[in-house]
């Protein structure tokens, strides 16, 4: 038995919300560099400053400010346990805003400065490793879920070092094996880091928004065991020279996450909510995009293809379709939920509150997972007929989604 | 009404604000003990632990038994044990749920 004193684990709302804010206009200003650089997309030309710093904006200024942001919320309910030192929270925020705007920004302009940046971002996530550190050591009991976090945490300190690598070698010549070095950083970052973070969160939040109940999860220690080895083989892969090593690297990152889907189902399965938010369907939609993504990145593995082309589409398919629409949909229950309980939980009782779906624009919501679903078929679409003029339009409604997505979040702190 | 009816009636005004169903039909509510103070222990529990509403739940219930003249201190017990199930609803709540 415990009282509500045990059971405070709160977080001063402005910590996510400072990470939540500053990762709403980084997505909208990836999407606008996007739609401004669509013609060198049309080429298949992923590795050019403009798209690194779109592509930086993307996955560090909106998914991972947006993930450490969600992490300042959901660790302390999720592990029972308070974050360690809020104050150092806001000088982490502050660090990693700062060195990651920069860092971007650098890369598009000035790659061979952006180091400078880099070095900045990188304290920044050194801290925040820190902080969550110190905050699950506190947490004696270790569960499966501890262990996905730990891997993914793990999986992002592995990124940034490899990242930095990256950015050595553009500001003082190669040093480090570099495409070796660029396929590891891509590889822990959307695989390791974001994708194992992902699996946590939905264990967490899937069963708690359908209600679900009596569900087993009993691939759970498969699924982090499989895309653990399929991330280690994979990564090796990139290193030595070894006959087939990939192609298993591959196929147990397919099994790890089939694992991860098998749950799922079976959480889904088992709900009692039979409708379920449409904000939350668009996370469900995504976790099905992750294991066809898989599946094909697998076949063409199978197959030998090697055209930098179809992996760069694949790559873009992997974050765009998977992680974003995953946070995509996520954010748009965990923002009314921080603010429903910072604004209306002392008010619940005394007078007449909101419920969390008031705060919400649902109809809006569902147009605009459906604008970005239309937007990157259109993109693809585009890309299959080679199309400039057509390319600039889908990149522009995907543009224009993503800043409407943001205004309409930041309309709930408004309610 | 003697004053445990009153406070279990008036239980049924708190809501799940993610659900949108009172927190009695929802089967969480296990006991509700009254001493010679007037003082209560609502023994709850939550559908899952780690529940992020549970502070918001506990604020709803001081709340509104706060209303009820006769009532003297509240205490919210959360127990894990026995779990939350299902069928611990009320026929009313699994309709609005599941329709």
């Amino acid at each position: 038995m415990m009282n509500e004193a045990n059971l405070k684990t709160d977080t001063n709302i402005k910590l996510p919300l400072s990470f939540i804010i500053f990762a709403l206009i980084a997505f909208a200003a990836s999407q606008i560099v996007l739609f401004v650089n669509s013609g060198d997309l049309l080429a298949g030309e992923f590795r050019l400053p403009k798209i690194w710093m779109s592509a930086h904006f993307m996955l560090l200024g909106f998914a991972l400010m947006t993930a450490m942001g969600a992490m300042y919320q959901l660790i302390p309910v999720t592990f029972l346990t308070p974050i360690w030192n809020q104050g150092f929270g806001f000088v982490q925020f502050a660090v990693t805003a700062i060195g990651l705007s920069s860092f971007a920004i650098l890369l598009g302009y000035r790659p061979n400065l952006a180091i400078h940046g880099a070095i900045l971002f990188i304290i920044g996530v050194l801290m925040f490793l820190f902080q969550m550190a110190m905050t699950l050591r506190a947490r004696k009991e270790r569960n499966i879920m501890s262990y996905f976090i730990i891997y993914a945490l793990t999986s992002l300190l592995l990124t940034i070092i490899f990242g930095f690598m990256l950015a050595y070698n553009l500001a003082f010549g190669e040093f480090f094996a570099h495409l070796s070095v660029l396929l590891s950083h891509i590889t822990f970052g959307v695989a390791g880091w974001f994708t194992l973070l992902i699996f946590t969160l939905s264990y967490k939040l899937v069963p708690m928004f359908s209600l679900s109940h009596g569900f087993s999860m009993k691939w759970s220690k498969a699924a982090l065991s499989l895309y653990l080895i399929g991330l280690i083989s994979t990564i090796f892969s990139y290193w030595v020279e070894l006959a087939g090593l990939r192609l298993i690297g591959f196929l147990f990152l397919f099994l790890g996450f089939g694992c991860f889907f098998l749950d799922m189902r079976e959480i889904l399965g088992k709900r009692m909510k039979k409708k379920l938010d449409q904000p939350f369907t668009f996370s469900i939609f995504a976790i099905l995009n992750g294991l066809i993504v898989h599946f094909l990145a697998l076949i063409a593995v199978l197959i030998k293809n090697n055209n930098p082309v179809l992996w760069g589409w694949l790559v873009f398919l992997y974050i765009f379709t998977w992680i974003i629409y995953s946070i995509l949909g996520y954010l748009y229950k965990i923002i009314p939920f921080l603010w429903w309980t910072h604004k209306y939980s002392e008010k619940s009782g005394k007078e007449k509150v909101p419920l969390l779906k008031d705060l919400l624009n649902e109809k809006l919501g569902s147009f605009l997972y459906s604008l970005f679903v239309f937007s990157l078929a259109g993109i693809l679409l585009s890309i299959a007929l080679n199309t400039g003029t057509l390319l600039f339009i889908f990149f522009g409604l995907q543009a224009l989604a993503s800043i409407i997505y943001g205004m309409s979040i930041i309309a709930v702190l408004f309610k | 009404m003697d004053l445990k009816e009153e406070v279990m009636a008036a239980l049924h005004d708190v809501l799940d604000p993610e659900l949108g169903v009172n927190i009695v039909d929802l089967g969480l509510v296990y006991g509700v003990d009254i001493d010679e103070n007037n003082d209560v222990v609502v023994t709850m529990t939550l559908t899952t632990p780690g529940c992020p509403l549970h502070d918001s739940i506990s604020h709803g219930i001081r709340n509104r038994l706060a209303v009820i003249d006769e009532v003297g201190n509240v205490d919210v017990n959360i127990v894990w044990e026995p779990q939350w199930d299902p069928s611990r609803m009320s026929e009313a709540a699994k309709k609005f749920l599941w329709g």
